[in-house]
């Protein structure tokens, strides 16, 4: 709908003053909806947001509500208490599957978002500042960005993930950041600590990227004739970066950005089916695979409950990441 | 060529010591452990004396600081005071502490204040007491609970040849078909056949291993086994006793065929996830030599296009795949950790993951130890490597 009111706005420009050019984020918008894949992608994300937005409302059941006469029952079965109709049935407890899969879907993209939202901003801004200034920030980030491309990240993830988890002394959190990270997932302030621990881990090893990414586009406009134009006018350093330096260096940065939410949504589940991730009563869609799996002989098709959003979501990520690459920038289809 | 070596040696030294601290800082950090578990198991008739708990503590070191904990498990040392010519020093330094002192103070919000040690440990105390030699020495120390006492090694020997069946099959098939996917989609660029398999590489590699995984153990293993039909086995690297399989027959447990039939699934959920990378990797460098000069010259002369592809630009294209034996020495040994605990694989994966789940520490030190080092080593041998195929570049 909101597209095509957009879309219905701009002609109506157009046609009010034909002279007037397209704005540059209509150009791009006008290019990424000839990629079907991603709009449909687009639409699905928006979907699952809109859904994981509205949990509360929607969610038919409680989300912990344990009935142990009915493990496992099959889709659409009525429950033995009040008659409410387990749509995916119920899991290993007698939960219900589609309360929790929303409830999942809550923690799962929050984290998802959390991480690559951090990692951006943090990769930006080192990013920027060692591609800007060089000198001494940018030899220290260049030493970080070898180093942790030459240990093996994975392993070492994972034993800080674990580590992390079994200790709270070890990281300890600030109880805002912990109420924040309850009220957005709509978890209680205990369960909100393993989530921060993933966040933190996931967004400790996802930084590099975007900073490896960010330094290269500064280190090339920097060179630019317009930012000696516009330093030549007056600009501080603050308002070059701000303004003309990073601005220009957004769309690889978006890109990266969409395909690191497929990252972080993958890697979050890996985390929790690993049993480092988030920790049971917290529903994510990671330890509901990890749970599935385990009892695969008993409920094989359960699995597909939580897998099939994850695959979903995940493929949808990366299309739109690839729509926003042909659409921001043409001449880097490949 | 020789000063850049050195200089690169002493580089991944520095890398490796670096991760081995700053792992072995987190997992000294951790709880867990044999004494936690040691604690958990008490019950009524089960009690724990201190003096057990002590044993247990020297037995792995628990009661050293860090810092010589570090050394010993790195190098072997200290492994008492410092002898020069019969004459003994530093003996009575405290390098930790066996009993911690009593509380004196409790705060509401958890924090324990504690007078000083009640036994510390000096560095006299360390004569006698059982020690690896040290990573160095490729002694991994003893396992503290995955097969308790028994050296890391024997662990690690018992997983590696199944991990290094497991990617050596799958990075092969990987290779031998992504390859010419790869240059076929290159040569015939925006084809029926390139787009096909541009989008299928999008889709595997854009699908999570988990997924493709559990998928492969509900279609092949439960779905067609429920059904009568052949099946194939959900996990394990043999079966523990003799099945028969509809169609196949009687399969002798352990046998070459069992073991192929275990193979064939988490083998094709392998080479199906680098199938898409090993191909884009090929097209990709395959559509930059394409549009090179020489192979224009190639065409122009009059060569047959079988002969432009196969001599002058496979072969050309193929320089840059030097880079990737970085990522494939490590994961040969390391194996995939997700794939193989979706298919309880009893490999170097599993085992790592489960080291760090029952907090056996000196299993996942020596795991990641070896990762890393095999990682550095991938990294040297792609630069040596490199000039060696692209006479262009030159090490400095």
């Amino acid at each position: 709908m909101a597209i095509k009111a957009a879309d219905a706005l701009s002609s109506a420009k157009a046609q009010a003053n034909p002279y007037k050019a397209e704005g540059q984020w209509t150009i791009v918008f006008r290019r990424f909806r000839k990629h079907r894949l991603a709009m449909i992608s687009s639409f699905l994300i928006v979907f699952f947001l809109l859904m994981a937005l509205m949990v509360p409302l929607i969610a038919p059941f409680e989300r912990d509500a344990i009935n142990a006469d009915m493990r496992y029952s099959p889709l659409m079965t009525p429950d033995t208490v009040d008659g409410r109709i387990h749509i995916l049935g119920t899991d290993h407890l007698g939960r219900d599957f589609f309360t929790r899969l929303l409830y999942g879907a809550r923690v799962s993209l929050t984290i998802a978002l959390l991480v690559s939202s951090g990692s951006a901003l943090i990769g930006m801004t080192i990013g920027s500042v060692a591609g800007f200034y060089r000198g001494i920030v940018d030899t220290i980030l260049m030493r970080v960005l070898e180093f942790m491309a030459t240990v093996p990240d994975f392993p070492i993830l994972l034993v800080l993930a674990a580590v992390l988890n079994s200790d709270p002394k070890l990281l300890p959190i600030p109880p805002f950041v912990a109420s924040l990270v309850s009220n957005l997932m709509l978890i209680n302030s205990k369960e909100a600590r393993s989530v921060i621990v993933v966040v933190f881990v996931l967004t400790l090893f996802g930084w590099t990227g975007m900073a490896r990414l960010m330094r290269g586009m500064v280190l090339s406009i920097r060179e630019q004739d317009f930012i000696s134009a516009v330093r030549s006018l007056g600009a501080n350093d603050l308002r070059l970066i701000l303004r003309h330096v990073i601005p220009n260096s957004l769309p690889p940065i978006i890109v990266a950005f969409t395909l690191s939410l497929a990252g972080a949504l993958v890697s979050e589940t890996a985390l929790s089916f690993l049993g480092l991730g988030v920790t049971d009563p917290t529903p994510t869609w990671g330890n509901m695979l990890d749970f599935t799996a385990r009892n695969i002989l008993v409920a094989p098709w359960a699995t597909l409950i939580p897998g099939i959003p994850v695959v979903l979501c995940s493929l949808a990520f990366n299309f739109i990441g690839d729509g926003l690459r042909d659409a921001l920038d043409p001449r880097l289809k490949k | 060529m020789a000063a850049f070596l050195a200089r690169r040696i002493i580089q991944m030294a520095f890398v490796a010591l670096l991760v081995a601290f700053a792992t072995f800082f987190l997992l000294y950090l951790a709880p867990g452990g044999p004494i936690q578990q040691l604690k958990a198991e008490q019950n009524t008739t089960r009690r724990l004396n201190t003096d057990a708990v002590q044993l247990v503590m020297k037995r792995y070191d628990l009661d050293i600081d860090i810092l010589p904990r570090f050394t010993r498990w790195l190098i072997g040392q200290p492994r008492g005071p410092l002898t020069i010519g019969g004459q003994e020093y530093f003996g009575a330094t405290k390098i930790g502490c066996l009993e911690e002192g009593q509380v004196e103070m409790q705060y509401p919000d958890g924090h324990v204040e504690l007078s000083n040690c009640k036994t510390p440990v000096y560095l006299n105390d360390l004569k006698g007491r059982a020690a690896s030699n040290g990573i160095l020495a490729l002694d991994f120390g003893l396992s503290q609970q995955i097969l308790r006492d028994r050296p890391v090694s024997d662990l690690i020997s018992s997983r590696i040849g199944n991990t290094l069946l497991l990617m050596g099959i799958s990075t092969f098939l990987a290779i031998f078909i992504g390859v010419p996917i790869g240059i076929l989609s290159a040569v015939k660029q925006y084809s029926r056949f390139d787009y096909f398999m541009t989008t299928l590489s999008f889709f595997t590699s854009g699908m999570p291993t988990l997924f493709l995984g559990l998928m492969g153990v509900i279609f092949f293993s439960l779905t067609l086994q429920n059904a009568g039909l052949p099946y194939l086995p959900p996990n394990q690297a043999e079966a523990a006793r003799d099945t028969v399989v509809p169609l196949f027959g009687n399969i002798v447990a352990g046998s070459l065929g069992d073991r192929i039939w275990h193979l064939v699934m988490p083998v094709t959920v392998l080479t199906l996830v680098n199938l898409a990378g090993w191909s884009r990797f090929v097209r990709s460098s395959m559509l930059e030599v394409l549009r090179q000069d020489y192979v224009r010259t190639a065409r122009s002369k009059g060569l047959n296009e079988r002969m432009v592809i196969l001599k002058h630009a496979l072969r050309n294209s193929l320089i840059p795949f030097v880079t990737l034996l970085a990522n494939v020495l490590p994961t040969l040994f390391a194996g995939a950790i997700i794939t193989e605990t979706i298919f309880s694989w009893p490999g170097m994966g599993k085992l790592f993951i489960g080291a760090l789940q029952a907090s056996d520490y000196p299993v996942a030190m020596a795991f990641v130890m070896i990762s890393t080092f095999l990682t550095l080593i991938g990294f040297l041998l792609t630069d040596v490597l490199y000039t060696m195929v692209d006479p262009r570049i030159r090490l400095s």
